[in-house]
């Protein structure tokens, strides 16, 4: 019989997770890690919660970062972050295989654990990346810069250290509206990352008359040449998804 | 020239002036890489950041505009030369700040790219561009990323000053040769073209030294293990770390100081294609010597879109040759990441890139004695000598085999093109399929596998997807011509 462990979509529980099926001595074979909402249940298969515990979260965020190495710690990291059903089982099977080979797991793509970390990793990473680039702040009042977006991933943490270091005498917040959490950064001090409730979402979302982003649409429209006019390249390059929040689209 | 009686506001100065910038291609933010500070705007990443793509589908990283379209020069491709009735414009210093700043807080832009039309005298010029790069940097402390463009024919020490507040510095060459030049932009002179490159070398090089780095460029990564690549067999090279050890203490050199960097993200240049009658082999060959001799980062290439009518050009609505552009980007890349020598992949018996096939399936094809290649042997440079196999595929290849030997579906995972690697490479002894290692019947199949991207790339609009319900006219009307035949009973 397979014991599945569940905990919440997040970074700590995750972790106490790995140590809860590691530590129950079920065999690797016969336990399975899922993140909640669970969805539809199994038969014959017991399922187990686990809450965060930040004991044992470090206990394992040690040993990998020390028998593995601190690259397969930033990329179970960035894996946890990812919107895929299975993550929280690949990390666990990627630990097992790390332990085994040491820090030289990374290189070894040919092994299908190794692998769909990897995947993982980058799916996450390019995500993102795309959002470094293409997030946009509107200027609110009292200069307060607020950005909105809606990835698939949950890439606020992987964003904010980007933007830290770029804007550190600015106030700027980016919100992630699926998931209603922000990252605030008063200026000049450090960022943290807080939930928001429905009310101050709606106070955030308002639209604001900004001269700027006139002359930011003139400005697009006029450096396009027309005679090499490619809306195919156009849509490789920056999917209409992530247009929803860019003012030069609207 | 008319002069402008009534003042334009600043949405209508920046669509001039970003509608007669649009021609120049270089919109990098790559190279340099600098930390964000305390009480300044912005930072730079080595690796470059897009903010987003025009309806061309280039890259819009950097707020890329003229200072002014106003020019005394009156080069014939340009659609700023003096003898065109354009609307003008001119930013003062302020504008620039203005616009860089707020549009770099709202993330839409990388830095900025500032070149701009002769006004007065190119010293004159710079002048008022060095103004606002210096008020950017200084009153609006702006940290980020910025390109210059460096007037030819402007003093010296103005070049280097801008230098010291730039990340990157460009002149355009325009045109690979000197026919060319003296054909189509009579008012420039190659010998003030390049002056001011080698000018900016110098100075880098100085200052590289200075700080104790060799004074070549940084090159990708990856060119570590290619023993021959254009940077390390350079017959044009000056210094090397290696051959003057005494040279690199910084008291020897007479520089400014030295934890000022100067043009860290190096310098590119820009040459058009297809306004003159230049063949591939002078392209390439010019841009090869371009990064040994001044050790350029970056030559761009832009296919010329006729703006003007000229006897000297070609007509107006010719199609810009997209695809020949694209074989030079190319070609280029495998100068910089591959280990390829110009040689190697044009020869004055061949002196244009084959439409059907990419320069490295091309070259692979002419020299079947390499293949088919041992995934689990090949060095790193061989390996980047199959077509299909790029710089991470083959550095993950390497490093994973060590692991256990590879096979065709972990290739294919790792992201290898298997559908253009499949032809050249063996996995522990076994070819994927039983195919013949001979040159036609590759070339066949390769040319099927590749023929609707490329008629794509120089088609880039006029693709559409067929649909039961469009009506498309295909009965053309009847012409006179065509009645004149259903009279002679001809058709």
């Amino acid at each position: 019989m397979t014991t599945i462990f569940t905990c919440k979509d997040q970074f700590d529980d995750m972790m106490t997770c790995v140590y809860e099926a590691w530590a129950s001595r079920l065999g690797h074979a016969n336990v399975r890690l899922k993140t909640e909402p669970v969805g539809n249940l199994e038969l014959f298969c017991e399922y187990r919660h686990v809450d965060a515990d930040s004991k044992k979260t470090a206990s394992v965020i040690r040993s990998i970062q020390k028998k593995i190495s601190p690259l397969a710690y930033s990329m179970i990291y960035k894996a946890a972050m990812s919107d895929q059903e299975d993550k929280l089982d690949a990390i666990y099977r990627f630990v097992i295989a790390g332990f085994y080979y040491g820090a030289s797991v990374t290189n070894y793509l040919q092994e299908s654990v190794v692998m769909r970390i990897f995947e993982l990793n980058r799916k996450v990473s390019n995500e993102a990346h795309y959002h470094k680039e293409f997030l946009r702040f509107a200027n609110l009042e009292h200069q307060v810069l607020v950005s909105h977006i809606e990835p698939k991933a949950n890439v606020l943490t992987l964003v904010a250290p980007h933007f830290a270091d770029r804007l550190p005498s600015e106030n700027w917040m980016i919100i992630d509206d699926t998931r209603s959490l922000a990252i605030v950064h008063p200026a000049d001090s450090k960022y943290y990352l807080t939930s928001l409730t429905q009310k101050e979402m709606d106070r955030l979302s308002r639209k604001t008359n900004d001269p700027f982003t006139e002359l930011w649409k003139g400005f697009f429209q006029n450096i396009g040449i027309k005679e090499r006019r490619n809306p195919k390249c156009q849509r490789n390059m920056l999917p209409l998804w992530y247009r929803k929040h860019m003012p030069e689209f609207h | 020239m008319e002069t402008v009686a009534f003042e334009l506001s600043l949405q209508e100065k920046l669509n001039i002036l970003a509608d007669a910038a649009k021609y120049d291609v270089a919109c990098t933010s790559s190279g340099s890489s600098r930390r964000g500070r305390k009480g300044h705007l912005g930072n730079t990443v080595s690796a470059g950041i897009c903010h987003s793509f025009a309806s061309d589908g280039r890259c819009i990283s950097l707020l890329k505009i003229l200072f002014t379209n106003e020019c005394i020069f009156d080069c014939k491709y340009c659609l700023n030369r003096s003898s065109n009735d354009q609307p003008r414009a001119t930013f003062t210093p302020e504008e620039i700040c203005t616009l860089v700043t707020e549009f770099y807080r709202r993330n839409y832009i990388e830095g900025l790219f500032l070149s701009s039309g002769i006004v007065k005298s190119p010293t004159y010029t710079m002048e008022q561009m060095y103004q606002a790069i210096y008020l950017l940097r200084t009153k609006y402390r702006f940290n980020g990323y910025i390109h210059v463009k460096a007037i030819p024919g402007a003093p010296e020490e103005l070049i280097t000053q801008m230098g010291y507040l730039a990340d990157r510095m460009s002149v355009n060459l325009e045109l690979p040769t000197t026919e060319g030049l003296a054909k189509l932009a009579p008012h420039k002179k190659p010998e003030n073209l390049v002056r001011p490159l080698r000018h900016i070398q110098d100075h880098i090089t100085r200052h590289r030294l200075a700080i104790g780095k060799d004074p070549q460029m940084e090159r990708s990564n990856g060119n570590r293990y290619l023993p021959h690549t254009i940077f390390k067999e350079n017959p044009y090279q000056r210094l090397s770390a290696a051959k003057m050890p005494l040279l690199s203490s910084a008291a020897s050199l007479p520089s400014a100081d030295p934890s000022v960097p100067f043009v860290p993200a190096g310098q590119s240049t820009q040459m058009i294609i297809g306004a003159t009658g230049e063949n591939d082999l002078q392209l390439l060959s010019t841009t090869q010597k371009l990064y040994q001799m001044y050790d350029l980062k970056r030559v761009f290439f832009s296919a010329y879109v006729p703006l003007n009518e000229d006897a000297a050009l070609p007509a107006l609505g010719t199609a810009p040759p997209l695809l020949r552009e694209h074989r030079l980007y190319q070609a280029d890349w495998l100068l910089r990441y591959y280990g390829f020598h110009a040689e190697e992949l044009l020869s004055p018996d061949k002196p244009n890139f084959n439409i059907l096939l990419d320069p490295k399936c091309d070259w692979a094809l002419r020299h079947l004695e390499y293949f088919p290649m041992e995934i689990n042997k090949a060095s790193y440079a061989d390996l980047l000598r199959v077509p299909g196999i790029g710089t991470k595929s083959a550095s993950r290849i390497v490093k994973s085999r060590r692991g256990s030997l590879l096979d065709f579906p972990h290739l294919k995972k790792i992201g290898v093109v298997l559908k253009r690697a499949k032809y050249f490479i063996t996995c522990n002894g076994k070819m994927m399929h039983r195919i013949p290692i001979e040159e036609d019947f590759i070339t066949q199949q390769l040319i099927c596998t590749d023929s609707k991207k490329n008629w794509e790339i120089d088609h880039p609009q006029t693709y559409r997807q067929l649909s039961l319900f469009d009506d498309f006219h295909f009965q053309a009307e009847t012409t006179i011509e065509d009645t004149q035949k259903t009279i002679w009973g001809q058709l």
